[in-house]
């Protein structure tokens, strides 16, 4: 050591606190997990500062409020301190340390938590941890230098300098909570995905009179569309519905919704009163508001029948065996879940031999390209028009194959589904 | 999306504009809860420069009509283009709604005095 600088009494602290604050850095270094490095920073703030007690505040930005996180003797989480408030709440609101000699002579002082827990506060030292970008993650408070009455102006710069480092760390952890939840909430949204996906049936009704083909292609983070069909002696029940919204509620929302349309139309004699009885079962629950629009048809294998209502759905077409396609009329009718009191309505054409109907969601027409331009019931239209004499196997891939073409690089939003009947008796 | 909105009387004008879809109706949400919480009891929106909405978008109306009429307030719908018009023809919401061709109808309804139909 250099001679000269014996003389100088801060150079001695300079190089301990120096050294101090690299094991500082080194044990913050070594911990990522939030808890545990609230936890160091706490017995490393009171080690450091020669302290009686530490504390640490986590500042939460959405409510303007800062909220005890570890102290040796109170309930953590407990305590929240609205900004401007008390010794801690001044330093947040200031970004700047704080030095108070005497606690019980400033008024911003607040002596509660001395009565809470029996403790004497006599000195503070208080200073704001920052981000690198100067965002304020929270506040370290010491109390009660030891065998002093008050912390000097060296101990300020060697909080200052510890909060900093302390900021930065818990800046770090807190991004990898972030990553870690959203990893979490990813993989939730997977499972909802592969249930939705395990609900569908994959197996197509065998009859030689009628021929139908389902798909459901799912956007990234999840959504709610449905397609469902069971044979009923002559009788083929078909559905495809949109539940509103996305992710795993609408996905839940859309499970509930399929089992509710196999059970109605095992105990309802027509479309409307299957349609009715779940769109009852849908409003008894329904605290978020999600409504789910469908198209529910019945087709009589025998005699080309076809019975259907509808509840907010975008219009299914006909595909005459001629090559023509028109829109089935039928009135809007309500999505389920928005008024029990709806009354749907029954309506019904008559499928001559190699007719068709293709049913979709709003996935296939508000399918968007890199232009931001819809795909359209137009565009939908003149494909369809090009599907004459073509099973729905065919119509199904081939509409999905023009979409991509149309969509190309651009993200897809919303579920895509498609359904498509043909009826072909001898 | 851009938000914007206006006192008209005792009525709030709320303007979105573009496109309301699951990514903006959030940002919809949060902005007219904030009104509802803040008293608003009469409330238009102005749809003139909405070009688009989905289903998230039209559950968030939907969450709103319910909690006004709950307490005995007005919500009105103004200005929709065609094609808009035509989402909540498809889904059956002009039964649920009040929708004015424009939106000085909208604000005289939503006030009480004698709007449209």
């Amino acid at each position: 050591m250099n001679p000269a600088s014996e003389g100088r009494p801060g150079e001695a602290t300079l190089v301990r606190n120096m050294n101090s604050l690299l094991e500082v850095s080194k044990a913050l270094g070594a911990e990522a997990r939030l808890d545990s490095l609230l936890s160091v920073i706490v017995n490393k703030a009171t080690e450091v500062m020669e302290a009686e007690r530490s504390s640490i505040f986590i500042y939460d930005e959405a409510t303007e409020t800062l909220c005890l996180r570890v102290s040796e003797d109170l309930a953590q989480g407990q305590i929240r301190v609205p900004l401007g408030v008390g010794i801690a709440g001044h330093v947040a609101r200031t970004r700047e340390p704080l030095n108070v000699p005497d606690a019980y002579a400033d008024p911003r002082f607040s002596p509660q938590f001395d009565r809470d827990t029996g403790f004497q506060t006599r000195s503070i030292l208080c200073a704001p941890a920052l981000t690198n970008a100067g965002r304020l993650i929270g506040v370290i408070q010491v109390l009660n230098k030891v065998g002093r009455s008050a912390f000097t102006a060296d101990d300020e710069s060697l909080l200052a300098a510890f909060a900093s480092i302390a900021g930065i760390a818990l800046d770090r952890a807190r991004l990898v909570e972030a990553f870690l939840e959203k990893e979490k909430i990813e993989s939730s949204l997977r499972l909802a995905h592969d249930i939705q996906m395990g609900m569908l049936p994959k197996r197509f009704p065998q009859r030689p009179e009628i021929d139908l083909f389902a798909t459901l292609r799912p956007a990234k983070s999840v959504g709610g569309d449905l397609y469902d069909f069971r044979l009923d002696g002559d009788r083929l029940w078909f559905v495809v519905g949109d539940v509103s919204g996305k992710g795993v509620p609408a996905a839940l929302f859309m499970a509930v919704t399929k089992v509710l349309f196999g059970v109605s139309v095992e105990v309802e004699s027509s479309p409307a009163a299957a349609m009715g009885r779940v769109n009852r079962a849908l409003c008894r629950e329904n605290e978020h508001f999600l409504f789910v629009s469908a198209f529910l048809g019945r087709l009589d294998v025998g005699t080309g029948e076809l019975e259907y209502a509808n509840a907010g759905h975008n219009l299914p077409y006909r595909l005459a065996s001629d090559g023509s396609v028109s829109t089935l009329p039928a009135s809007p009718g309500l999505v389920m879940g928005v008024n029990e009191d709806f009354v749907y309505r029954t309506e019904s054409t008559r499928l001559d031999p190699g007719d068709g109907v293709f049913l979709f969601t709003d996935g296939v027409t508000e399918a968007i390209d890199g232009k931001n331009e819809l795909f359209s019931e137009a565009r939908l239209e003149a494909y369809l028009g090009a599907t004459k004499g073509w099973s729905p196997v065919e119509v199904v891939a081939g509409a999905l194959r023009a979409l991509d073409d149309f969509v190309g690089a651009a993200a897809q939003f919303d579920d895509i589904t498609a359904l498509s009947v043909r009826y072909r008796p001898d | 999306m851009k938000m914007s909105d206006d006192q008209r009387g005792d009525v709030l004008i709320v303007r979105p504009e573009g496109r309301i879809d699951t990514t903006t109706s959030e940002e919809l949400e949060r902005w007219v809860a904030a009104r509802l919480d803040g008293g608003t009891r009469r409330l238009v929106v102005d749809m003139s420069a909405v070009d688009y909405i989905s289903s998230a978008g039209l559950r968030v109306f939907l969450m709103t009509v319910k909690k006004l009429r709950g307490s005995g307030g007005q919500f009105v719908l103004g200005g929709l283009n065609t094609s808009v018009r035509q989402i909540f023809e498809l889904a059956g919401f002009l039964s649920i709604f009040a929708v004015e061709t424009d939106v000085d109808r909208a604000v005289a309804r939503a006030a009480g005095a004698a709007g449209g139909a």
